[in-house]
């Protein structure tokens, strides 16, 4: 349901202030959700005078200087940097992304970081997914072809596998599910735009022979039609993909079919 | 253990954009011309009771609370129809291009307003 107020336990509280000890004259602020599930406390926003000098480029980058050399505590998932693997999604100056490319010269005045909007915190920046993983398995993404012997190719018409193009990519980082308000008041129920573009990429693909039993199964007023085209999930994807798109697409092949 | 768990701020921290807002608007509109009709049944009414009663809903509508009402009126209903005209578009699968969006969001909002000027000054609404 709608909850636009924040609970009891989830309100912000005013944190420590780290002053700068290098001396640095080019310094900024990042402001940091903080919260650590040993102390029972509220969570509280960290602030962190970062010497800008000798930081590379990307928001990550500044995490890391963070944590290497002010605050060893401050707890966030990273891996390949690159934006291949999904892991530092977070949720920066308002908008979701990947801390590892997005550059912190695009925000303007303080840096303000949270975690992925409206999971639960298990610590600090790291959101628990676990239920988008599950709704990730109901759509049971993979291929189901019964002529799949394992001994031969599956091919694929060079105009079939063009269909895939926008949607492959995506390598589920939550930045466009947890960004949909949607999501937000009915995360419970209704898929998601991360979830409901991987359903796509099968209903779509030449080689599934599923895609009657797939269609029927997402057919939902809560699973899929929760769906109002908000477009937040569009706005934030750092691959650049189109998960409204993809949803649109779903529900015209559904009024089609 | 987890439900002792705080959830990170969403909708306080989240940018708005042309497109959330569009959407939020569409759904307050669509609220607010469903209970805005109760004045269009006092209107019809007050034509059926003939021109005695028409006169009070006259005084009504030419008084500063009767003009805001009407204009909101206006205004609410053509929100509706030009971000329903967006809808439709993308229920055919067209216009999700993120620059696409953004500019049909703008033209729905601006072209709200001027036809709400337009139809109020031109018109001769309820004069």
């Amino acid at each position: 349901m709608v909850q636009i107020s924040l609970p009891k336990n989830s309100k912000l509280q005013k944190g420590k202030y780290y002053k700068d000890k290098t001396g640095s004259k080019n310094l900024r602020k990042v402001n940091v959700y903080r919260w650590d599930p040993s102390t029972g406390e509220n969570p509280r926003i960290d602030t962190y005078e970062v010497d800008m000098d000798n930081c590379p480029t990307k928001v990550l980058d500044v995490l890391n200087k963070i944590k290497n050399e002010i605050d060893p505590s401050i707890a966030y998932r990273r891996s390949c940097a690159h934006g291949v693997c999904g892991s530092c999604a977070m949720n920066m100056d308002g908008k979701n992304g990947l801390a590892c490319t997005k550059p912190h010269s695009e925000i303007k005045g303080d840096i303000n970081i949270y975690p992925l909007p409206h999971l639960k915190v298990l610590k600090d920046l790291i959101g628990d997914l676990s239920t988008l993983y599950k709704q990730y398995e109901s759509v049971e993404p993979w291929l189901k072809n019964s002529n799949n012997s394992g001994k031969t190719e599956n091919l694929q018409s060079k105009e079939d596998r063009a269909k895939l193009d926008g949607l492959y990519e995506c390598i589920m980082c939550a930045c466009c599910s947890t960004a949909c308000p949607s999501y937000w008041w009915n995360g419970d129920k209704y898929l998601g735009p991360a979830v409901l573009l991987q359903a796509y990429r099968w209903i779509i693909d030449s080689r599934d022979e599923d895609r009657k039993e797939r269609l029927k199964k997402v057919a939902d007023e809560l699973k899929l039609y929760r769906c109002h085209t908000i477009m937040n999930c569009t706005n934030a994807c750092p691959k650049g993909l189109n998960p409204a798109k993809a949803i649109a697409s779903i529900k015209k092949m559904l009024a089609t079919s | 253990m987890k439900d002792n768990n705080p959830i990170s701020p969403h909708i306080q921290v989240y940018n708005w954009h042309i497109s959330s807002l569009v959407s939020i608007s569409h759904r307050i509109t669509g609220v607010l011309n469903f209970v805005l009709l109760i004045l269009v049944c006092f209107w019809v009414i007050s034509l059926i009771f003939g021109s005695e009663s028409y006169q009070y809903f006259k005084i009504f509508s030419n008084s500063i609370v009767g003009k805001f009402f009407i204009i909101g009126f206006i205004w609410s209903y053509i929100f509706q129809i030009l971000s329903e005209i967006r809808h439709w578009f993308w229920d055919l699968g067209y216009g999700f291009e993120l620059k696409t969006t953004k500019i049909t969001g703008v033209l729905v909002i601006l072209g709200s307003f001027t036809l709400t000027i337009v139809l109020y000054l031109f018109n001769g609404v309820l004069v």
